[in-house]
This record gives C-alpha cells, structure tokens and sequence, in this order.
C-alpha cells in the first residue's frame, strides 16, 4: 500500500517496516556483557490479566510433575519445564471485607501492594507494591529502576467501580502510598524510554546534553526547596513527588553516564499503537526482552488489560466485551468465549516466554534468570472470588525455582508469601509484607 | 429473601407503628419532630427496625433531629429512596402522594437549616499539576508551538469523572522525563532552532492497497471514503513546509467542466480548486494527472483528506464507471514530500525576540523576565530572572549563542514547579484561615477553568492592576472567555468527560451487526454532541434544551444514518427536527452508542447513564459478590424485556432496576449504535416503562418529557460538575448550600447555561480558600526513595 522511497533518512531509522523482528545479535549486549564475565542478575516481573480466569480450564486436577496441561495452559505446553503452576493463593484484602461492592477496583488494587486500598474517587490511598520495593533496592543498578507497561489505555471518562478511583484499575505499581505508577501504553513512548528518541549523539554531544540537563534539575530542585517552605503539608506533599522523580531522573542520567553506552536496539522506533493485540503484545515484550538482555532494568510490571474492561478481541472473532462475558452465568457459550480470551492471552505470553528463552546468558537463559508471575487478582469472573487465584511463574529466578511442576498450597494461603518469597529472591530480606504469614515452602526441590 | 419476609410482617407490625405512632403526641413545634419522625415510624420501621435491619439500615435512630447533622450521609440515601420512589418498596403500602411531599420537604428543609448553621467553608484545592490537555494548551498559548501531551504523556488519572482533580495527579519518574524532553523539544522548536533533516518522500496509493502490494514504510494509512474522497493519516516527525502531490487517475469526456477539489488537514479546509476533468490532450496508457499544493504542518500524526466536491458529473455516470478511468476522474494517491524550512521567521520565535539578544544584557534580561512571567503566569522578581538568565551567560561562555542559552532557560521553566503546577499561597500572616485568593490566582482560575489554559494578557494584566475583584470588570472578563474560541475547551474537556462523550474514541460496535459503523460516522456522532454543547453555551440556551430541542447539528452522513433528507456535504450545520424521533442529548447516537455493549444494547446501561448523569442521582453498586445482571439471548430465544423482567422478579435487584431499566427500555427504539429502530431481532421494539413513581410513558419522545419534569435536579447535577471541573477538587458537605442556592437562582430566569458559569465565578469556594494548619506535627508523607 505504501512505498516509502528515502531520499535520506536518520542514520537509526533503518531496516523495513516499522515492526521488524529483533535480530538478537550478541553485538548489542551491551558493557555489561562486554566487561568480563560476570553472574547474570535476576529479573522479576509481574503480568497481570483482568476478570480472572476460566478456572475449569486452569488447574490441573493433579499435583506434582507437570503431565497433561488444561485448555488454557495448553498454549504454554513447551514451556511446561519452565513454569510453576501455583494453587490455592488468596488475596484476602481483595475481598469486600465491609467496603461493599468494587471487587475488580479493589482487587486490582491491592495485587501488588496486599492492603485494601480506600475506597475513594479522590484521596487515593495504597501501598508501596513489591515491585517497587524490590525497584528501590536493586534499581540502584540500572538505568531505569523498573519499568511499567501496559496494552490497555485508561479508561477516560466515567466511573471505575463502584465508588474506586480508576487510579486503581489504570496502575499496578505504587511508588508511595499516594503515587501509582502508570504503564506505558504506546510502543514508541517505551522506545523512546529505553532508546532514547532514535537518534544516536556522539560521545561528546551526550555529554553535553547530560550536562545541560543536569544543571537544569538543578536549578528546578533549589527552586522547588524555596517553594515548598512556604505550603501546607498537601501541598508539600505534590512538590515532594515531583522532587523524588527528579532524583530518579538524576540517578538515571548518572547511571547512563557511567554504562557509558548507548543501545542501539536494531530496530525502527514503532510507529504508534497496533490495532492488532498480538502485535501489540509482542511488540511491547521485544522491547522489554532488549531491556532484560541490556539490563536496563531488572523490575516490570505489566497490567495486560484493566480489571472490567470491555476490551472486545474480534482478532479472535469475539465482539463481545471481556468484562460482560466473565459474568456469564453459567451460560455454556459465554462460557466457552471467556476460555477462549484466557487462552488467547496464555498464548501471547507463551510467545514471549520463547523469545526470552532463545537468549543464551552463560550457561542459562534469560528465562532462567528470570520469575515472571503471571496470574490475576481474582479467580471466577462471573462470583468475584478471590480464594485460589490463577498464579504460575515462569522462569527459575536463577536457579532457584524447582519449575515444571504444579503445587498446591494450604488453601487461604496469601499471595503475599508469595511476594515475599519472591522479594527474598531479589535480595531484600522484608519482615512483612501485606497480610503475609511468612514464606512459601516447597518451590525449590533441590 | 429478606425483603419477601419483611413483607409479611409489614401489615402487622407497620399497624402497631403506626398506632403508637399516633398515641404519643409530638413534642414541641418542631417540624421534623412533627412530620418526619413519625413518618419513618410509619412507613420504614416495619423493616429498617433493630431487629430486621432491612439493607442493614435501622431508622429508628433517624427519629432524632440530631441525626440530620450526625447521619447526613444515610439521611441523604433515605431521601433519594424516598423521591426516587423506590421507598417504600412495592407491594408495601405506599404513602400518599402529598404524604411523600411534606416528608421530602420537611427533611430537605431540616438539612438546609442545618447546612445554613454551619460557618462557611470554601473548601481546599491541593496544589494542581496542568492535566494533559491543560499542558498542550498552555504551551500553544504560551509559545505558539503545538505539541499533542496526550500522544507523549502517560494517561491522567482521573477522579469525581474529571482528569484535572489535584489529589489524583501525581508525577512520575516516566512523567518527569517526559516534561524534561518534552521541554527540550518544544523550547528549540519555539527558537526555530530544530534542524529539519533533508527532505524524505512517502506515497500512499488506493490502488496498490486494492492490489495487495507489500506495505512499504508503514509510517500511515490511506482509505478511501467514497468515489470522490480520499483520507490519509501521515505522521509528520516535524514541523515544517510539507509539499503533497495528489495523484488524479482518469479523465471524463471531453466536454467535461472542471471540478471543485477541497483539501481539509485534521478537519480544516486548508484548499479549494476547480480541477481540469476532460483529457489533458498528453498520451497516456493510463490517463492521469497530479495537483500540487504547499502546505505548513505541525508535528505529529494529521489526517489530511481529499475530496471532490458538489460533483455533478457523478450524478449521471453508472456506479460500474466509478472507477473506469476511461470514463472518470477521481482522486486515488497522495505523496507527502518534506520537511522544507518554511519561509519566513516562524511567529514564535518572533515574539520571544522582542529585541536583539546580542545586543547585550538588558536585552537578554527583558527577554527572560518577559517569557517567565507569561510561563509562570504571575509577575516574577528580579532574582528569578537573574537565576534564569544564568544559563544564558553560561551558554555563552560554553560558545553557544545568546539565543541558545534563551533556550536552555526556557526550558528550565518549562520543567519548573511554577510552570507545571498551578500553586495558591496561603495567607502568610496566618495560613490558617480561610482567605479570597489573590487576584493573580483568580485570574489562572477562570482562564484554566474556561480554556484549559494559562491567561492572556488582558486578563493577567487586571489582575496585576488590581481589577479583576471589581464585579463589572470580573462579569465583563467572564463574558469574553466565553465567547473567544478557546471556550471550546468546555465542550472537549468537560463535556467530553461529564457525558463520557471521550469514550467514543475507544468504543469497538460489532462490524458485523453494524454495517454502518466506522470512522466517519464515529466522528460525526461526536462532533454532533461537541456542536450542540457548544451552541447552547454560546447561545446562553437554557439547560432544558439538553433534555429536548428540536434541532441538531447535522452532517451528511449523519443525516443520512438518522434517516433526515436535505443535508448535503460533509459540514455541520443546525437543522430544524420535523419529528420527535431525535433531539437532545439522548436522542443523539454518540450517546446512545457509549451507553451500550459492542453487540446490543443495554436497558441498564442506558438506565444508569442517565441517572448517573443527566439526573445526577447514580444508583447504588450491586451489593458485594452479587455480579453485575446481564442481557443475553435478546432478539434469538426470548425478548430483552422478558430477559429483564426476570432478574426484576428479585427483590434485591429490583430495588435500583426498576427504575434503571425503566429508563432504559425507553431509549430502546435506537439500537447500539443508535440507529432508529422499531424490532429488535425478531421481536418488535417495545419502549414502553413505568418510573417507580407511578408515571408511564412510551418511546423517547414521551421519556423525554418525564425527564423535563426533573429539570432542577438535572440543573443541580450541571452545577455540581460544574463546581467539580472548574475547582479541581470534589465536593465536600461544605458546598452543598453553594450548589443548592446556585441551582435556585437558575430556576428564577429558567436555567440559561452561561448563568451556571457566573455563578460558579461568583461562588465562595472559587474566590476563596481554606488555609491549612502547619504545625510541627504535621510532617509531610514520605514518598519512596531511591
């Protein structure tokens, strides 16, 4: 349809088409690799699907090694070594607990963070989420301390759920109680994120522009400490956001600095958001693999579609919303149509485990060195339940996880031991976390 | 259950309520004592007691007069039952009608006495950070530079169903990046600084997408509307001169007259030509011909469409000729060839350089002062200039230009808190007390509140003279917001979210129930609902004219989709409705369209949409673990209305479905997106409801005018949002007396639109602030560090 004939073009902008498939050259990697050999990190991320999951077509109705896969597993089949597939974690503060209605506000709320979050549309208020402490500590590695992203824009008017802020339903991780962090929807903003904006500087020019921009944050800050001196405590409150991400600029910048390298990702910068959601999904997690190999950051959170949504998926022939089918009342062909969105979504995630796979680190793979849960914040769509909630990670977290297995735990069990497990792995040693009980036993064998 | 229980003890026990109701006489004078107390004994007790506790509501404490001031929340819920007629519930005996009307009255009455006891409060709005639309907007008017912040920033939470609510708009790491390279960029391009890389081209053909050949760049899209029009989206990386060769295959005969081409970019005619048609007399094997024009285009992805215009020639030529190109002329491929610096200075750049920098440090300092005064929208001191003109003078000695340190210095302000955030001091003599904002706060108030943007000069300048708090110059300043173009923020911003109008962006109808859906219609749909917004604001029309008009804004194409002849070409105009099948907001598709499911409609949606908002009386959430009803099966096994009358049949649901859906089946002669229908699958459209207050009507005309009968509540829900959008912040107890005396003056002069936005001005909690107590005890909250 288009010809597109350069009669010059940016020295990036190479290759043909907009989404051309990442060619995984060794050369790319980039110091960190090059520097000596060295033990890959651990990466964790989080993927978080909306309005639970078919469960008939989830559990196995057997534990221990991992044999048949259920319907929605089933895409996941060759990767059935690498996964833990995780029954009976519940998230207790998603639950009405004398709140009353909003199950999809509050559970997507509280996933990350384990509290119940207030039931506000103006003063929002929750915690910080275990990404975003494992983000403090082990952030201070790389250039972006974590990095969210998403495929689902907010939603833009009207109300979330019954009475929940859409801060709640629009964002995973939560910075401060007060801060939620949102996701990267459009593929060329998370381009530009980790790329920068396509044009590679001359060692000399960055440093300049590093320079420039530093004695501007500068200026800003001390403005900003003037200002603050004079405001109430709210107020105060907004100018001390706007000051914590101006050090996280900063320590961004330093870091950059002292990689002393720019990646050249070998690829177009994206043109906008696909149509397409397959294309869409692999377009954000061949971005987020360049970031795990170039260890750009170690930390994701990845809000698939938000808790309610309409979302219709006519890529699958289904022109009904999501949200709507889950309560499906017990209607057979409804029924069937949410399995089939379950397993469409299990699909694209099977294809990004493959990607991360074919990455070789030392002896391991980048799956290897990765945990990546992947599950939703409650259990049936159609009753709003919060007890077993679908839960499996991929990946061994090094060589950590005893993968190709399903376990079941003590039935009330809360996901938060599980984040605490998680959080132990990255190297935090939290006493508490949420409403957890402790650690969680028996996902290493060896 | 419970309410099938209670329904059997109601006779017994409502008697013996009643009974000792009338054997203990009330006590004093008082009014509430004397007719509301005894009412709820009467008429609730038998089930909201302290043994039932029916919806976990026990009234008998509500006998007291205190509770007014202590349960104001609950007492607000019973009134809403009450006058909803959803209390009593069916089935129970019901109150007379002048019974309901004294209770209402007098509990209305007690909550205002109570309201009017308490000391005046205007409120507290947290510093606000400019929302997205708030930031593209100031940086056209600050800079002249357009710049899309809702294509490059993350999403605005939003709250109250508005984006520009202080407490949820937090900044990001993400967030602060974006501002700081969002500031560079704009900065530079204001300085017309950008370098502009060599020219590139990209062609877009109708025919090589009709013939399958292999996408090329994939920078944009091409589509053909109809025989004589053609659309292409393009990105454009940069601002600048873009040349776009429109290709036109074809010829007609020999005496065929030339015809009219029109070029629109994002909407805007931009070029209107006659086009030679007959055969260019040049051998061709493939007759054709290439219209050449220059046009100026800002950065970022525009549409850019091509139409031949009041073609007559097509009247006469057979649809298989459409595209013989022996026989016809029809546009079919666009090259877009640039960027080219543009001739001249750009305008903006002009304006920053009211003198020659090099000309020395006045100059420099005055160039400063001036672009920091109008970024950060308040006089600035010489110590604030002083610090900004540093980064000139550091420019300078790193070897740069004056006029690149002017640069770097902008965009220092363009990343500063003062430019970002919209900030009010507190009195500092004490910041405890509540104290008028400062004329310079009002007038960024008033201009934010009706442009979305930063105020003009005319207005800053009052404000700087002291003159904004004189009430003419205040009503007069009022009157020009309203009436210079930027008020159209009203219609995008607030009607666009108050009407969930931005939704339509994002809707997906089945294309396989609704052939005529596409982007086209979509556009018209919401251009419709903006247009008519935007008249009635305008036009100072009363608030009735959102429930029924007859007249609307009316393209072609929606025209043609409402079944209306006469409307021809692709511009709005208003037209006259002859019948009663459309007019006001719920006869209008764009929200007929978002207030449905992608493949039906919804009789709860709708229902909900407008008690939600257009009556501004939302229904409860279901109760917890309860899901939400769902419509299935409609049109195949049985009719939507016996799908609903079923869940109705329980009692928990029918409390707030008898009246939603009653709404809603109302609205069921459009389908989902809005088309006029009068059978939905099989079975024909039956669009008769009864409202819980006994009132029946049938099709929209008449639900229409059940719905004129709540003109004041549908006022006191404009108000309110109204109060919302323009504070920034959500309501609070304290303004319930604003809204309401607001909302009465209305009603004295039948409710005209623009007196809602005097009033609002005029109003204590937008000419005042509450102080915050600072004390030692009140530490700030940590955010997360790193």
């Amino acid at each position: 349809m288009i010809t597109r004939k350069s009669l010059s073009r940016r020295t990036l902008l190479r290759g043909a088409g907009a989404a051309v498939a990442l060619p995984f050259l060794d050369a790319m990697v980039p110091a960190l690799a090059a520097s000596g050999p060295k033990k890959a990190p651990v990466r964790m991320a989080i993927v978080y699907v909306p309005n639970g999951i078919m469960m008939d077509g989830w559990n196995p109705d057997y534990e221990g090694k991992l044999e048949a896969l259920p319907r929605i597993l089933k895409p996941l089949e060759a990767h059935k070594n690498d996964i833990l597939q995780i029954g009976n974690l519940t998230h207790n503060t998603g639950r009405a607990l004398l709140d009353g209605a909003g199950d999809h506000g509050r559970c997507s709320g509280s996933y990350l963070t384990g509290v119940q979050v207030k039931k506000t549309l103006v003063d929002i208020k929750a915690s910080v989420s275990c990404d975003q402490l494992v983000a403090n500590e082990v952030g201070k590695h790389t250039r972006l301390a974590s990095l969210e992203i998403g495929l689902e824009d907010a939603r833009q008017a009207g109300d979330c759920d019954s009475g929940y802020s859409c801060a709640y339903t629009n964002n995973l991780a939560w910075r401060s109680e007060t801060q939620p962090l949102p996701p990267i929807l459009d593929p060329r903003a998370l381009f530009e994120r980790l790329f920068g904006d396509g044009t590679l500087l001359s060692p000399e020019a960055r440093k300049a522009q590093a320079a420039e921009r530093r004695s501007i944050l500068d200026f800003v800050r001390g403005d900003t400490q003037k200002l603050k001196s004079d405001l109430g405590p709210t107020d105060r409150r907004k100018l001390d956001e706007y000051l914590s991400s101006i050090r996280e600029v900063e320590r961004q910048m330093e870091k950059a600095a002292s990689d002393n390298q720019q990646i050249d990702p070998k690829m177009d910068k994206p043109y906008g958001v696909p149509a397409d959601f397959a294309e869409h999904f692999r377009l954000m997690t061949d971005m987020v693999t360049i970031a795990f190999q170039a260890d750009l950051t170690r930390v994701l959170t990845f809000l698939v579609t938000r808790e309610g949504t309409s979302r219709a998926y006519r890529e699958i022939g289904i022109p009904d919303g999501h949200h709507p089918l889950t309560h499906h009342m017990g209607k057979v062909e409804l029924m069937e149509k949410v399995r089939q969105i379950n397993e469409y979504h299990t699909a694209q995630f099977a294809a990004w485990l493959t990607k991360l796979k074919s990455i070789q680190e030392g002896d391991s793979t980048l799956l290897d060195n990765s945990m990546i849960v992947y599950g939703a914040g409650l259990s049936d769509g159609n009753r709003h339940t919060h007890e077993d909630l679908p839960t499996l990670i991929a990946g061994r977290g090094g060589k950590y996880f005893t993968t190709g297995r399903r376990i079941v735990c003590r039935r009330e069990t809360p996901m938060c031991n599980l984040f605490l497990t998680m959080m132990d792995r990255m190297g935090l040693q939290m006493e508490h976390f949420g409403d957890a009980t402790g650690r969680l036993d028996g996902l290493d064998l060896s | 259950m419970l309410m099938n229980r209670c329904f059997l003890f109601l006779t017994a026990t409502g008697l013996i309520a009643a009974a000792s109701a009338q054997t203990s006489p009330p006590s004093g004078a008082n009014p509430f004592t004397q007719h509301v107390a005894p009412m709820l004994t009467k008429r609730c007790s038998g089930c909201h007691n302290g043994q039932l506790a029916s919806g976990g509501l026990n009234i008998l404490p509500f006998r007291d007069p205190k509770s007014i001031r202590e349960e104001r929340e609950a007492w607000e819920k019973i009134v809403r039952q009450v006058r909803g007629g959803e209390m009593p519930p069916n089935g129970a005996p019901r109150p007379a009608q002048t019974e309901r009307e004294t209770f209402l009255k007098q509990v209305e009455e007690a909550f205002e006495r109570d309201d009017r006891s308490r000391k005046a409060d205007p409120g507290r709005v947290t510093a606000r950070r400019l929302n997205r639309s708030e930031y593209s907007n100031t940086i056209r008017d600050l800079l002249g530079v357009e710049f899309r912040a809702d294509r490059t920033f993350p999403t605005d939470d939003s709250g109250e169903g508005f984006d520009n609510i202080a407490d949820v708009l937090t900044i990001s790491p993400l967030l602060m990046e974006k501002y700081l390279t969002a500031a560079e960029r704009i900065a530079t391009r204001a300085m017309g600084l950008e370098k502009l890389p060599k020219p590139m081209e990209s062609s877009y053909s109708i025919r090589s997408l009709l013939s399958g050949s292999p996408q090329g760049g994939g920078r944009g899209t091409i589509r053909r509307i109809n025989v004589g029009t053609i659309e292409v989206t393009h990105r454009f990386e940069f601002d600048g001169e873009y040349q776009f060769r429109i290709g036109l295959p074809g010829e007609r005969g020999a005496q065929a007259k030339p015809v009219k081409m029109n070029i629109w970019l994002d909407g805007q005619l931009v070029e209107s030509r006659m086009v030679e048609t007959k055969p260019s007399g040049l051998v061709y094997f493939d007759p054709f011909s290439e219209e050449q024009v220059k046009l100026t285009v800002g950065e970022g992805d525009r549409v850019l469409r091509i139409a031949f215009v009041e073609d007559e020639f097509l009247t006469a030529l057979p649809e298989k000729d459409y595209f013989n190109r022996r026989k016809n002329k029809f546009p079919d491929t666009v090259m877009v060839v640039g960027p080219f610096a543009g001739t001249g200075e750009r305008a903006s750049r002009k304006s920053i350089l009211r003198c020659d920098p090099k000309t020395g440090p006045a100059c420099v300092e005055k160039i400063v002062s001036t672009l920091a005064r109008r970024a950060y929208r308040r006089p600035v001191t010489a110590a604030e200039t002083a610090s900004l003109v540093r980064f000139v003078n550091e420019a300078r000695r790193k070897g740069h230009s004056a006029e690149y340190g002017i640069r770097t210095a902008l965009v220092a302000m363009l990343v500063s808190p003062h430019f970002l955030f919209r900030i009010e001091r507190d009195d500092p003599r004490d910041p405890t007390k509540v104290h008028r904002i400062s004329d310079i706060e009002l007038a960024s108030r008033l201009s934010y509140f009706l442009w979305r943007s930063m105020p003009d000069e005319e207005l800053l300048g009052l404000a700087e003279a002291g003159k904004l708090r004189d009430k003419t110059v205040l009503r007069a300043q009022v009157k020009r917001l309203i009436d210079d173009p930027r008020s159209s923020a009203l219609a995008d911003d607030f009607a666009g979210q108050w009407l969930e109008l931005r939704n339509l962006d994002t809707v997906k109808p089945d294309p396989d129930r609704f052939l005529y859906w596409g982007p086209d219609l979509r556009a018209a749909m919401k251009t419709e609902t903006q247009l008519f917004f935007d008249h009635i604001l305008r036009n100072n029309r009363t608030l009735a004219e959102f429930l029924d008009a007859r007249y609307t804004f009316l393209n072609e194409k929606l025209a043609w989709f409402y079944g209306i002849d006469g409307v021809k070409g692709p511009e709005f105009r208003k037209v006259d409705l002859a019948t009663d099948q459309r007019g006001g907001l719920l006869g209008q598709a764009s929200i007929l369209t978002i207030s449905s499911y992608p493949s039906r409609t919804s009789v709860v949606i709708r229902g909900k949409y407008i008690l939600q908002n257009i009556l501004g009386t939302p229904p409860a959430p279901p109760p917890p673990d309860v899901p939400s009803l769902e419509e299935e099966a409609v049109g195949t096994s049985a009719s939507l209305r016996q799908q609903m009358e079923k869940h109705r049949a329980n009692p928990v649901c029918a409390s707030c479905h008898a009246k939603m859906d009653a709404l809603g089946f109302g609205l069921e002669n459009y389908d989902a997106i809005g088309k006029w229908r009068s059978k939905d699958g099989k079975f024909p459209v039956d669009a008769s409801g009864t409202l819980p207050d006994g009132r029946n009507f049938t099709g929209p005309s008449q639900l229409k005018s059940a719905l004129l009968a709540e003109l004041p509540d549908f006022a006191q829900n404009m108000v309110e949002k109204m109060m919302i959008y323009a504070l920034g912040r959500g309501l609070g107890g304290y303004d319930r007396i604003v809204v309401k005396d607001i909302t009465r003056r209305l009603a004295t002069s039948n409710y005209p639109f623009q007196s809602i936005i005097y009033e609002v001005v005029e109003s204590l909690p937008f000419q005042s602030r509450r102080g915050e107590l600072l004390s030692k005890q009140d530490k700030p909250v940590e955010t997360a560090q790193r």
